[in-house]
């Protein structure tokens, strides 16, 4: 199945939709409730932080929106496109038309340089001139002396301005950030944090976003809390 | 150092995939070269059994002056340990009911044969038998043919010289029977007690005495070194390796054995030297961490080397164990080829080389990337370093190769093997260095547009260091595996050409130029075809350009052509498989001039335009050398040293003809048939020569497609090492390419595909590498010419392409598992 971009969705201002997600891990003796029944909406161009203790189920509630994974139970639609009944590789589709990552960890290819590790996703999605854009990409994020450089030679800040601009290479409708400035110091988180915004505002995609970073969550337009795999929002009946 | 963090060290170290790959490249290493050495071994004692059964012993001592071998000679041997026994050949009148024929005796000691069986009858109608030791005192077995000409029966009286004997059997075969044109007497065998009552052997008698000996191949050597000096010129000391054909073929096995050793070490070297500077690049970060909490430089290269040592022991211990039951079933399946027991017989001495592996194995290979570790900046744990420059591999690689000459040469100890070999890998690296030149600068321009072969293709200029390292490792072992290919298919048909299934068999001798027609009809009618019919004229070749030829010919080079009389011949036509190496053939009406055996003109100084003398019966002949030719001796064919034109110098002088031809087994009653119809034509049988022949050589080909399979192992291994050496980081690639939205099929054909690529180039590297060893090889150590093998130049590549297309997939399999999401923590 192919992603058709005029769906429903893309009239809709629903950008994600989550009903009664349960996401549990058998375990052999016991079975892991990771989610309990998650249900909530994000609208198009909105900007959200998930925000809650160590373990309380963020990351992969993060990666089950994303289409990275499936729940054990429940739907969540992505675009207008249910993400939870797709196959692994009509999900990898999506994923390269509307979907961009920012990982904790940065996630870049050790053996690649700053420039193709930006051109990987262009590559991916058939661009027909990934160089150009990597290009401006990076010197958008304040990296144009540095095209060259592979992440060893970067310092923390600098891969992950390299993992923002690969993250918005495609022109996503919808960034999905996990902990963006968990792994720098505050004041490069700051910067991080700057960037990542402006991008997406310059974009207008949608944002979400699991944090510690209470600043960075207050920069958001809606904060969502979890804990122990139950979702909430502030000033709003579960 | 105290041992408790040492043994936690150890026990962490099996948890490490890298350490888990060394000691797999290790272990298999020594149990490639452990089984081979082994095998070898076996086929060696086997093979050497199996042919020493051609002298009746391992070796002989022939004694041509009519003197018998000095009996302290025999005691001496005797005192080492060696088994002995005693023949004496001489040709002598056989007496039988008033008839008498001349006979060639050979007179055995009680321990004849020492190797080996003779084949006898009791009657001439009875079932064949084999006995181990010759006739007893007072009887003897004779040739079925004499019966026919003394017409006599077994049990008949017959006497030699003085001595009446009794017949008490028909000799069919003896193991040491080889062949030779001028043993056509009828051949008797008595007993060497009886020699003297015969009163025929005499001072200055015709008479040729053997001692015979058989033991340890070790106390052989020994016991002919101390014997080498003490030989008169007239006293031949003769081992299995003076043999023609069957020395050949045994020289080339044990070469093809030590070669298949040599590349299983080499294949296992490198396999090691990857596992282990992963292993080294994986500890930087634990050896900096361990140095911020006070480990110094030196103390982290201690730990290193208890570890490589134990691993070394763990690996070679662990490798001979898995080597046994091999080498068993190598060993067994030999038994069941030769249709013979065999005994497992393990020699400590076989298992040195497996060792000796091991241990360069480890501190030369694995050593040097492990070594640096002492110098990782503690720092590395607060700021990412970069990583090893260059030229800091500069010295392992040149410590590499120097430990590959030693176990090359500690191995083969050929200096011809290992430079052929390592002017192979020069040239392989050599056109490495330009291809990978070449590959970046043609693929720089390529950038990745969705479909797979442009992914791979980015894919394999990203990484292009990677790449190149892989390709050379893959090329190396491409080349190293089809080297043993194609000396195998060409040692193979070599053999093969050498002696064909009709190769003929039997030889029909003293021909009277009357009968030759007749016997072209007999057996022409009988479905039995004679191709070439020589004329025979005996010899002996005396002058060279005037001057006696034994003045002439240096006192060092013993020929013996010049001791006995030669075959000559004439005819128009070459012998098909000479081949002209020097002057012209005779032409049409051509009556002067003779043509010369290579190796004979070679020792005795002949060239061209060269006068030769030869005497036969009481006349000289003067001839120029018009042509020089080589001869394929072990053809089984009447082969010749001199050619003379037809109508030319042998033309008026009294011949016989001789052939050669195929019989099938099943058509062997019809000799009696012609014996009868032809009664003075010599029928020499040499089938039996020919099917032990054919026998050793099918044992061989068995043992050697065994090693190459093993050798072929040991490849698909190395190949393995090498691509779960990058595992990790093309599993992290493929996670992250996935979660970027990589649609599976998407990431599987362009993995496959850039492996294909790379399987491809190596393929085909490897086989030009190849190419190049075997040219070296073939022309040195095999003796053969070369040839390319035009037939392997596609499909190797293609198969290395296919096989590393499938390690490709099979590398990716966990990570179209498990979800990106999964798979990118737990790579973190």
């Amino acid at each position: 199945m192919t992603v058709d971009k005029q769906t429903d969705g893309e009239h809709s201002h629903i950008m994600l939709r989550l009903h009664n997600v349960s996401h549990r891990v058998d375990l052999g003796h016991d079975t892991l409730t990771i989610l309990q029944g998650v249900n909530g909406e994000i609208n198009r161009g909105e900007s959200v932080a998930i925000v809650g203790p160590s373990g309380s189920g963020k990351t992969t509630l993060l990666g089950m929106m994303a289409g990275l994974d499936t729940p054990t139970e429940g739907t969540i639609e992505l675009d207008g496109a249910v993400i939870s009944a797709m196959s692994e590789d009509q999900r990898a589709q999506l994923r390269a038309q509307r979907v961009g990552f920012v990982f904790q960890s940065f996630q870049l290819l050790p053996s690649l340089s700053a420039l193709e590790n930006v051109m990987l996703p262009l590559e991916l999605a058939g661009h027909k001139a990934p160089l150009q854009r990597a290009t401006e990409l990076l010197n958008r994020v304040g990296l144009g002396e540095r095209l060259r450089h592979t992440p060893r030679q970067l310092s923390g800040g600098e891969q992950q301005r390299v993992a923002i601009a690969r993250a918005f290479a495609s022109e996503p409708t919808v960034l999905f950030a996990d902990e963006p400035t968990g792994n720098l110091d505050k004041h490069t988180g700051a910067a991080i944090s700057d960037l990542l915004m402006d991008l997406n505002r310059e974009q207008g995609a949608t944002l979400v976003m699991v944090t510690h970073d209470e600043q960075l969550a207050a920069r958001c337009q809606r904060r969502l809390n979890i804990d122990a795999g139950v979702l909430s929002e502030p000033g709003v009946p579960a | 150092m105290a041992k408790s963090p040492f043994r936690a060290s150890l026990r962490r170290d099996w948890r490490e995939r890298d350490v888990r790959v060394v000691l797999t490249a290790l272990i298999i290493a020594v149990a490639t070269v452990a089984t081979i050495t082994l095998f070898a071994d076996q086929l060696q004692r086997t093979l050497t059994l199996s042919a020493s059964s051609f002298l009746a012993a391992d070796r002989q001592l022939i004694s041509e002056n009519g003197q018998p071998v000095p009996a302290e000679w025999l005691a001496e041997a005797e005192l080492r340990g060696l088994a002995t026994a005693k023949m004496v050949r001489f040709p002598t009148m056989m007496f039988g009911d008033g008839n008498f024929q001349l006979v060639s005796v050979k007179a055995v000691s009680a321990g004849y044969p020492l190797r080996g069986q003779i084949e006898i009858q009791t009657t001439p109608d009875s079932a064949r038998e084999m006995r181990a030791r010759g006739p007893e005192p007072g009887t003897v077995w004779v040739g079925p043919r004499l019966l026919q000409l003394l017409k006599v029966s077994v049990g008949d009286p017959v006497e030699v010289g003085e001595l009446e004997l009794r017949v008490s059997g028909l000799l069919i075969r003896e193991p040491d029977g080889g062949f030779s044109l001028s043993g056509l007497a009828p051949r008797v065998m008595m007993h060497a007690d009886d020699v003297a009552a015969t009163g025929v052997v005499q001072q200055g008698s015709r008479v040729a005495h053997v001692a015979l000996f058989a033991g340890d191949e070790g106390v052989l050597t020994r016991f002919g070194r101390w014997l080498q000096p003490k030989l008169l010129p007239s006293q031949d000391w003769v081992s299995i390796h003076d043999g023609e054909t069957l020395s050949a073929s045994l020289e080339k096995a044990e070469r093809f054995l030590l070669l298949g050793g040599s590349i299983a070490v080499l294949l296992a070297a490198v396999a090691v030297a990857v596992a282990s500077r992963q292993y080294a690049l994986s500890q930087r970060d634990s050896v900096a961490l361990l140095k911020t909490l006070g480990l110094t430089g030196k103390a982290a290269g201690r730990l290193y080397v208890w570890r490589l040592l134990s691993w070394g022991v763990a690996g070679a211990l662990a490798g001979i164990l898995v080597a046994l039951p091999l080498y068993a079933a190598l060993a067994g399946l030999l038994a069941s080829v030769l249709e013979s027991e065999f005994a497992l017989q393990v020699e400590p001495r076989a298992l040195l080389p497996a060792l000796v592996t091991a241990l360069i194995a480890m501190f030369a290979f694995a050593w040097p990337p492990i070594r640096r570790l002492q110098t990782v900046p503690a720092m590395r744990v607060l700021r990412s370093e970069p990583g090893e420059s260059r030229l800091a591999v500069i010295p392992d690689i040149a410590i590499a190769v120097g430990a590959m000459v030693v176990l090359l040469w500690l191995y083969a100890r050929d200096v011809t093997l290992v430079v052929a070999l390592l002017a192979g890998l020069a040239l392989l690296l050599a056109t490495l260095a330009v291809l990978g030149w070449l590959m970046v600068l043609a693929l720089k321009g390529v950038i990745g547009g969705g479909s797979s072969w442009r992914l791979a293709l980015v894919a394999l200029y990203r990484h292009r260091r990677a790449s190149l390292s892989q390709i050379s490792v893959f090329a190396l072992t491409v080349m190293l595996a089809c080297t043993l290919l194609l000396i195998r298919t060409s040692l193979l048909s070599d053999w093969q050409a050498q002696l064909p299934e009709d190769a003929p068999n039997h030889f029909l001798i003293n021909i009277s130029p009357q009968a030759v027609a007749e016997v072209k009809d007999f057996w022409g009618e009988r479905g039995h075809g004679i191709n070439a019919v020589y004329p025979m004229v005996r010899g002996r070749l005396t002058e060279l350009n005037g001057q006696p030829v034994r003045q002439v010919v240096s006192k060092d080079e013993r020929v013996e052509a010049l001791n006995r009389e030669l075959n000559l011949t004439w005819t128009d036509r070459m012998p098909a498989d000479n081949q002209l190496l020097a002057g012209r053939w005779f032409e049409p009406g051509e009556t002067r001039g003779v043509s010369v055996e290579a190796e004979l003109a070679q020792r005795l100084g002949i060239s061209l335009g060269d006068q030769l003398g030869f005497t036969i019966g009481s006349e000289t002949i003067t001839e120029p050398v018009t042509s020089i030719r080589s001869v394929q001796w072990d053809n089984m064919r009447p082969n010749f040293y001199m050619i003379f034109p037809p109508q030319g110098a042998l033309d008026t002088m009294p011949a016989t003809w001789m052939t050669s031809f195929y019989l099938p087994e099943t058509a062997k009653q019809e000799l009696n048939g012609f014996s009868r119809a032809f009664p003075t034509v010599s029928v020499l049988e040499v089938d039996h020569i020919i099917a032990r022949i054919q026998s050793i050589v099918a044992q061989v080909t068995q043992a050697i497609e065994a090693i190459l399979w093993l050798i072929l192992a040991a490849a698909l291994v190395v190949m393995a090492a090498v691509v779960s050496a990058t595992l990790q980081d093309r599993q992290r690639e493929g996670a992250l390419l996935r979660t970027l939205g990589a649609r599976q099929t998407l990431l599987v054909r362009s993995t496959m595909a850039e492996f294909a690529l790379l399987g491809f180039f190596a393929g085909l590297l490897g086989v030009a590498g190849s190419e190049a060893a075997v040219w070296g090889l073939q022309y040195r150590v095999f003796e053969a010419p070369f040839r390319m093998h035009w037939g392997v130049i596609l499909p190797i590549p293609l198969v290395s392409a296919l096989i590393l297309a499938l390690f490709g997939r099979w590398q990716l399999k966990p990570v179209l598992r498990v979800s990106p999401m999964l798979l990118l923590r737990r790579l973190e």
